[in-house]
């Protein structure tokens, strides 16, 4: 499973620009669900098991899309100025690398701030290709790159870029291959864009018209010296969603997760997000309304080029879904 | 009036926080459920009435929405004998130490905000605000009784009890948006004894607060012909400023702007002027601030009015309406739908100059 995770995390696919994620996704739940579909806006549809009398239409979604920089001018010196796709944190940037899709390779540098503990904004950085004009300059205006930042096992851990939410296409994929049988029909949904406004899930959520939803994605912990106060720590399993900045969840379907993780024995957490929020939001405003949540996987420095997760809340995000939907589903 | 005040005191003095509205539904449904054919619960929450028109069928149906979900507090983690808590809604952390709240864990119990010894602060705290983050709920409790008692995720709301203040206002926390739910009910008392053609839903929406939700999937769910939101807004008030602020006891403010469909807002204000009711106009330059945002843009798109009843201290554990503000706001839109025929979508043009609303009438 940790060779999936690092193919998955070194793909790039910053949002809107998906496609070398998808493909791979592809190949992998292909022999796996019983349909599979890409709508307009490039979501990944999937779908496994018939549904019966009693089942439910779940959407599950994972996004594929992680953070990005495009380019917004190229000066006569060959520097390229960029934006940002989904919020980059200038303080994660400079010194960093990025890789363009067109696999041309840059790094991040700075105008000199004008002392050494001014905070910096990402319109006084730019991409050194390493070229001398504008002429020689592999990418234009509009181009796209993702942080470069390879997969490193720390053993009990692992680092890398674009874990949020390459984590979560992993489990994704990992419970549509375990889950055996199903009484509901599980749409396995691998949406695009959720970084800048979780639109993907948007209209995936419109399309499939689920009767419960649920994002899998990361969620912050406080468990790092001086850390933003949270009850949340990597290893002590997956991360049920109670609120976060754009929803709160269906309190049903956080009962309905919380009593199966204790069925199960599999350890869990209850998660308020302060900062963010995932496709859960999406899906739950859409058409009709639809009872949401999430289950998070917890991540330490997210939005950053190593965002780090546990290797055992992983498995055991896996456990549970595969635990939550191999049986008959009542909201209480 | 004593009939409404009881109402509107009993609605302010329930909780009822976005997503868990439950508590605060059930006394609606009591309210409603003499007055309307028919009430639904939709999937996120929102509570319909149904009023069938007397038109010729396929007929129009007017939505008629005020949110019932009130802001409050969420637990986040817990420290021995005391709570950490984040927010839901908008709340400004100055008028929070030394309130007193109910805590919603195993059962209900009373707790207060403390805003901890200076010293204990992080640095550069000591002095001014203390922002939420690092104020904290005494539960009164042995840390061993709140851990059985509390748990992370578990709803903090206010508990500053309805008080009557000379000259017909009331004061009490959660009023933003109860008075618009006592609007809602006056308006159906009004219906029950009249004629009306048209379908008329009563919605009580949820997590307004919070994502506007309950609003966008009502109006998905019923797909009305015309949506009214009912809000509350800023009332004129010590700090307030005056062009974007309206004087209380004198009539619902009518929104104007791009949230609203001009022809609406006419045939609104043309009503009041017509009826003698007192009404202010108010001024919406970008989105109202309110449900209509959701509500307007959703399925085909709707068009939508906006009618808030002034209010003071918005957000605060009292904040204050005049009594009979919310009474004419109710009366204006049982007119209203009174006078709702099958031609009336016939006159329904986005045409925002002085000309277009006024030309078809």
């Amino acid at each position: 499973m940790k060779s999936l995770i690092q193919k998955l995390v070194e793909i790039p696919g910053p949002s809107g620009y998906e496609s070398q994620v998808r493909e791979a996704v592809k190949d992998e739940v292909e022999p796996y669900v019983d349909e599979m579909q890409v709508d307009p806006l490039g979501n990944l549809i999937t779908r496994k098991g018939s549904g019966g009398d009693k089942g439910l239409k779940v959407m599950l979604s994972a996004h594929l899309d992680e953070i990005g920089v495009m380019v917004s001018h190229v000066d006569k010196n060959g520097f390229a100025r960029f934006t940002q796709l989904g919020t980059v944190f200038p303080r994660n940037t400079a010194g960093g690398r990025v890789r363009f899709l067109n696999g041309a390779h840059g790094v991040i540098g700075m105008e000199v701030p004008p002392s050494r503990s001014a905070v910096t904004t990402l319109n006084k950085m730019y991409i050194d290709l390493g070229v001398t004009s504008k002429k020689d300059c592999p990418v234009k205006v509009g181009d796209v790159a993702a942080f470069e930042r390879t997969f490193q096992d720390l053993g009990k851990r692992m680092v890398s870029k674009a874990m949020d939410d390459r984590i979560g296409v992993a489990v994704l994929i990992e419970t549509l291959k375990a889950l055996k049988s199903t009484p509901h029909q599980v749409f396995g949904v691998f949406s695009v864009q959720e970084e800048v406004g979780v639109r993907g899930a948007t209209t995936a959520a419109f399309g499939v018209n689920p009767d419960l939803g649920l994002a899998i994605d990361t969620t912050g912990v406080g468990d790092t010296p001086k850390s933003p106060r949270s009850d949340l720590a990597l290893g002590k399993g997956p991360a049920i969603k109670i609120k976060d900045f754009g929803m709160i969840s269906d309190p049903r379907v956080v009962a309905w997760i919380e009593a199966g993780a204790k069925r199960a024995k599999i350890p869990y957490q209850l998660d308020i997000l302060i900062g963010g929020s995932t496709d859960a939001r999406a899906i739950q405003l859409s058409r009709a309304g639809v009872p949401s949540s999430g289950i998070s996987i917890p991540s330490r420095y997210i939005h950053s080029p190593s965002e780090m997760v546990d290797f055992d809340d992983v498995k055991n995000t896996i456990k549970l879904l595969v635990h939550l939907l191999s049986r008959p589903i009542k909201l209480q | 009036m004593k009939e409404t005040t009881d109402l509107l005191k009993k609605l302010i003095a329930t909780a009822g926080l976005p997503g868990y509205e439950t508590p605060v539904r059930e006394i609606i449904e009591k309210a409603w459920g003499p007055l309307v054919d028919e009430l639904k619960i939709n999937r996120l929450g929102n509570l319909y009435g149904y009023v069938p028109g007397t038109g010729k069928e396929p007929r129009s149906s007017i939505l008629i929405a005020a949110h019932m979900d009130a802001i409050g507090f969420m637990v986040t983690s817990i420290k021995d004998s005391f709570l950490h808590i984040t927010q839901i809604g908008g709340i400004d952390p100055r008028i929070l130490p030394g309130q007193m709240v109910t805590i919603h864990g195993r059962k209900d119990f009373p707790g207060m905000i403390i805003q901890p010894p200076a010293h204990t602060l992080p640095e550069g705290m000591q002095n001014g605000v203390v922002p939420l983050s690092d104020l904290l709920v005494e539960t009164g409790l042995t840390a061993a009784q709140t851990s059985r008692q509390v748990r992370i995720g578990d709803l903090i709301s206010f508990a500053s009890t309805p008080i009557e203040i000379k000259g017909d206002l009331l004061a009490g926390h959660s009023m933003d948006n109860r008075a618009s739910v006592v609007a809602l009910t006056e308006a159906l008392k009004l219906l029950k004894k009249r004629h009306h053609e048209w379908d008329v839903w009563a919605v009580a929406t949820s997590q307004e607060e919070v994502t506007l939700g309950g609003a966008a999937v009502s109006s998905f769910d019923l797909r009305p012909t015309l949506a009214v939101v009912v809000d509350v807004t800023y009332a004129k008030g010590p700090g307030a400023t005056a062009h974007l602020s309206y004087a209380m006891d004198k009539g619902p403010a009518l929104g104007w702007g791009p949230n609203i469909h001009p022809k609406l807002f006419q045939a609104f204000e043309d009503l009041a002027e017509k009826l003698e009711i007192p009404n202010q106009k108010e001024l919406m330059s970008r989105m109202s601030g309110t449900d209509a945002i959701t509500m307007q843009v959703a399925a085909e798109g709707v068009p939508t009015m906006v009618i808030s009843i002034p209010l003071r201290y918005m957000h605060t554990p009292y904040e204050i309406v005049h009594l009979k503000d919310i009474t004419r706001t109710g009366r204006l839109l049982a007119e209203f739908i009174c006078e709702l025929d099958d031609k009336f979508m016939d006159t329904l043009r986005w045409d925002e100059s002085e000309k277009g609303v006024r030309n078809s009438k």
